[in-house]
């Protein structure tokens, strides 16, 4: 880890967060962890801006909130995907893919 | 998961907002820290790290609470449309489930709704829209009073005004004048038109539809002989013609160049088809003219100024022209009329109060439906418990019943535009030019928002009732009863009959009001006019002018007599220069012989009337004294007058008419010929039927020939066929010389009365609704309460009462209901009559005829309306009754 984190794309966040709630309702900081931990330390993630994603998303209608009690029984905000949310987590996955191929195609052209 | 789209939660505040989003990102934090603090760090360590991994914690906060508030808003609108979809939706099952009731309904909203649409866009054509022109309200007509009695301009007051006036942008002088219109190869046409100054067009602030308007020079001696036409008679005449301009047309024998074309609806006076200069002769601008009064002014106010202030600029004007003048001008001040107020003036008050008495009718239908809501409401009594107990909270059941009243005043008023769209027909078609003055009336935009304003209100008027019922149930009560249907209560029996009170007070209000208009409307029918009207046709002509001196107009009035009287069936011919209730005035200022010579502001003023020999027997106005004039009256023989009764009343009290003279100021003859009076014949109704006769002077067309003239024709046979063979002569003898106005005298008398019968129609007809309205109102209450006490009605009869005594109760009950209506109705009658006291002729507002009736007419009703319900509650069957219950 020697590198410095990179800075995150345009819209990177929010497709992040839609996939990490694929694996069902969480608050907002099992959504923070996880994220971390899948990436490893290499993007350089804000709390900030992740809590900025879920709300936009839930004003998208792609995600709905609902409060619940948390492993030590606090009240805490829970997220989950709606069916639109779905949709729109495989729409952008799809794109994400077509996009890194088409860039990989190029870097191993060489 | 998504409980909100399944239930409805409560709606957060923007407090409650902030509150949940400090909880949640506390929430995060404290749980960052915790990890932090189990992997060794202390707490203060702790808490630096997880602030800065999270980053911008304000504005993550600002961030995340607009957004949530947006989410809420979002979230409400959606929940109120959904509810509002969902109480339309089910109250528009409700509805269609009760058919006969909704049909009902609609019929009657419709009836009131369409009603008032059709009145109220007649009313805004004619009142409200104001004239097309720019910054209308500071278009004005000057005025004038002397002595608080209306006067007119002199062609000098044209020029005061000019000079000392300081808050105008300019004034005009304006003549009505009617055109022989000739052009190219076409017959003579009569056309309406105006005298007016140069600067007409720019002061009322119109563009020419094509060519141009008046240039400055136009109006003064020597101008160009230039003449403007109505976009009407430039596509009625030259077909639309763009190269009207420069075309030569004989206006009263008079050459005339085409120079423009005023666009539809920008002419004014709306009635005007053309307009030409009026250049003012240097006679008619001499101070020695002050006397001659007959003009007519528009001008326009500065933009900057209010016609308040302008209005006393001008009686300003008119008070520095009585110390120069103060005999002519004693007391003679001059006021402002907007052109929209000079326009509309006599019809304003009669359209506002047929405005009111359709609102009336609409008031009685929405009785009516309420009743209807009610008898609903009562029946349904057992679904709003049932959905009350299931959760339904008070003012959500209120909200879904007023939902379905506006919902349905809504299909009212759409089926109501229909109705009005046909009433507007009716009333435009049937409507006198004297109340149509600009046949504007159209179902526009502000006429659909009024009607849809009236169609909310009138939903929420009548649905509030059964609502309030409604809300006052009881839920207990309603269920207990519920199973077999329920029993309403007597505060719900109470509304009703009062409700069938209000409204047949209500008609009994318009029926006064068309009864007091009926009934003055006949007292006008049955007015002696002064002449016998029947078999006598009539119709007017004009001779050019310029090509007819005084001999060649006696020659074309006797040539006319004469052929006229050989027409087969034709016995009496005779010829005026004004018919008698056409609106004319010619009148003239004189003096008596042997008595002092009047002062100027006191000017004994008399109609003056030049007939031929055989027109007073033509007219069949009785000669009462002397003779009339006759065959002797010739030029060069010594001038006799004939005066009518009201002139010898008038001025001749205590002595014998006969064998006095008097001298006529007549325009250039100042030579004052004493003219002895020789007859003295009947009163004729000159300007209106109502109008007490004027006192008339007549003279002999013989010697004085007149170029506006008027034929009466007495003959047997058909009077239509009459009209084309008189047409006939007249173009025989001149093709320039136009026939217009072909009229029966019975057709003029009749139409003379054109705005009163066209009031008095219009309110019979509201009254006929509003009484059907009631009846159907009074019959509904009676049949629904006997329904109710059919039960009651099997124990009586069972205890032995006859089917006589049962109907006698029942109609009794209506006629209490009556009674109580006809009792505060004919109060407020008696209060609402003031209003009509205007519009009456020789008829009293607390006429006891016209109560007399309105009492009979609805007694005799609701005797009827009882009696149906009455005769089926005298047949129950008391075994059924009883067991049925």
């Amino acid at each position: 880890m020697a590198r410095e984190p990179m800075d995150l794309l345009q819209g990177t966040l929010d497709v992040l967060v839609l996939r990490t709630l694929a694996a069902g309702a969480m608050h907002g900081y099992a959504v923070s962890r996880s994220i971390r931990q899948r990436t490893e330390g290499v993007l350089e993630i804000e709390d900030a801006p992740l809590y900025k994603a879920l709300h936009r998303l839930e004003s998208a209608g792609f995600v709905a909130p609902e409060w619940g009690l948390s492993e030590n029984n606090r009240r805490a905000r829970y997220y989950s995907l709606t069916p639109a949310g779905r949709r729109q987590l495989k729409t952008e996955e799809s794109a994400w893919r077509r996009y890194a191929e088409a860039v990989f195609k190029v870097l191993e052209a060489v | 998961m998504t409980a909100r789209r399944f239930f409805r939660l409560p709606w957060r505040t923007s407090r409650q907002i902030r509150s949940d989003v400090d909880e949640e990102l506390g929430f995060h934090l404290d749980m960052r820290v915790d990890a932090l603090i189990a992997l060794g760090m202390t707490r203060d360590d702790a808490r630096a790290r997880a602030l800065r991994e999270f980053g911008d914690l304000e504005d993550a906060r600002r961030y995340i609470g607009a957004v949530d508030r947006g989410i809420e808003a979002t979230q409400r609108r959606n929940d109120y449309m959904r509810d509002l979809w969902q109480d339309i939706g089910y109250a528009a099952r409700k509805l269609r489930a009760a058919p006969a009731f909704t049909l009902a309904a609609i019929a009657t909203l419709a009836l009131g709704i369409g009603a008032n649409t059709a009145m109220f866009s007649v009313v805004n054509g004619v009142l409200l829209r104001a004239p097309a022109f720019p910054k209308a309200d500071h278009l004005v007509r000057v005025r004038y009073t002397q002595q608080g009695h209306p006067d007119v301009g002199t062609p000098m007051d044209l020029v005061d005004n000019r000079t000392h006036a300081t808050k105008f942008a300019g004034f005009s002088t304006v003549e009505g004048m009617t055109a022989n219109l000739v052009r190219d190869a076409a017959d003579a046409e009569r056309v309406p038109g105006v005298r007016v100054s140069a600067n007409w067009f720019s002061l009322l602030r119109v563009a020419p539809l094509a060519g141009r308007f008046f240039a400055d020079g136009d109006d003064q001696a020597g101008g160009p002989n230039v003449v403007v036409l109505s976009e009407a008679l430039w596509r009625r005449d030259f077909a639309g013609d763009a190269n009207v301009v420069g075309k030569m047309v004989r206006i009263n024998s008079t050459p005339f160049t085409v120079i423009g074309v005023v666009p539809r609806d920008r002419g004014y006076p709306f009635s005007a088809e053309l307009w030409i200069p009026k250049k003012f002769t240097p006679f008619e601008l001499n101070d020695q003219s002050r006397g001659a009064r007959w003009l007519g002014m528009l001008a326009r106010v500065r933009d900057d100024v209010d016609v308040a202030a302008a209005d006393r600029d001008i009686e300003q004007v008119s008070a520095l022209m009585e110390t120069k003048f103060p005999e002519e001008f004693r007391e003679r001040r001059a006021h402002l009329a907007t052109v929209q107020e000079y326009t509309v003036g006599d019809v304003r008050k009669p359209l506002f109060i047929m405005l009111g008495a359709v609102a009336l009718v609409l008031l009685i239908a929405c009785a009516n439906v309420a009743n209807l809501m009610l008898v609903r409401a009562t029946a349904r009594e057992s679904e709003m418990a049932v959905r009350t107990a299931l959760g339904a909270g008070r003012g959500r059941l209120v909200r879904q019943l007023m939902t379905e009243s506006v919902l349905l005043s809504l299909c009212g008023a759409a089926a109501g535009l229909a109705i009005a769209k046909l009433g507007m027909t009716e009333l435009l078609a049937r409507a006198p030019q004297s109340v149509l003055l600009a046949p504007r009336a159209s179902i526009d935009a502000t006429t659909l928002a009024v009607t849809a304003i009236v169609a909310v209100v009138t939903g929420l008027v009548f649905g509030l009732l059964p609502a309030i019922q409604v809300a006052r149930n009881d839920v207990a009560m309603a269920l207990r009863a519920g199973a077999r249907g329920t029993r309403s209560r007597p505060s719900a029996n109470r509304t009703k009959r009062l409700i069938v009170v209000g409204e047949v007070a209500l008609a009994v209000m318009l029926l006064t009001g068309a009864g007091l208009l009926l009934h003055s409307f006949a007292k006008l029918l049955s007015i002696d006019p002064g002449f016998k009207p029947d078999r006598v046709l009539s119709m007017k002509l004009s001779l050019p002018q310029r090509t007819y001196d005084s001999t060649r107009t006696r020659t074309f009035v006797r040539a006319l007599e004469t052929r006229a009287r050989a027409i087969p069936g034709v016995r009496l011919v005779g010829l005026s220069n004004i018919l008698p209730l056409d609106g004319g005035s010619f009148g003239f200022s004189f003096q008596i012989r042997g008595r002092p010579m009047p002062r100027a502001s006191e000017h004994p003023n008399t109609e003056v009337r030049l007939v031929t020999p055989d027109y007073f027997a033509t007219m069949g106005t009785p000669v009462l004294q002397g003779r009339a004039i006759d065959a002797s009256d010739q030029p060069g023989v010594a001038q006799v007058i004939v005066v009518n009764k009201a002139f010898a009343t008038r001025f001749f009290p205590n002595e014998n008419a006969l064998g006095q003279a008097i001298a006529l100021e007549w325009g250039e003859d100042t030579a004052a010929v004493m003219r002895p009076i020789a007859g003295v014949v009947g009163d004729v109704r000159g300007s209106a039927l109502a109008d007490a006769p004027e006192p008339t002077v007549y003279l002999s067309m013989a010697q004085y020939p007149f170029s506006s003239l008027s034929i009466v024709v007495r003959a047997d046979g058909d009077l239509a066929s009459l009209a084309g063979g008189l047409r006939a002569i007249v173009r025989d003898l001149d093709r320039e010389v136009p026939v217009y106005s072909v009229q029966t005298m019975e057709e003029r008398v009749s139409s003379s009365l054109g705005r009163e019968r066209f009031f008095a129609t219009l309110i019979a007809v509201f009254a006929a609704v509003a009484l059907v309205l009631a009846a159907i109102g009074l019959y509904g209450v009676i049949a629904y309460a006997v329904t109710q006490r059919t039960h009651e009605l099997g124990v009586r009869v069972a205890l032995g009462a006859s089917g006589t005594r049962i109907s006698r109760m029942v109609i009794g009950e209506g006629i209490v209901l009556t009674a109580a209506g006809l009792a505060v109705g004919i109060g407020g009658a008696l209060s609402a009559g003031k209003l009509l006291s205007t519009l009456l002729y020789d008829v009293h507002a607390a006429d006891s005829l016209t109560l007399a009736a309105v009492v009979t007419t609805l007694s005799a009703v609701a005797v009827l309306a009882s009696w149906i319900p009455a005769r089926r509650a005298s047949r129950v069957d008391p075994l059924v009754a009883m067991r049925g219950d």
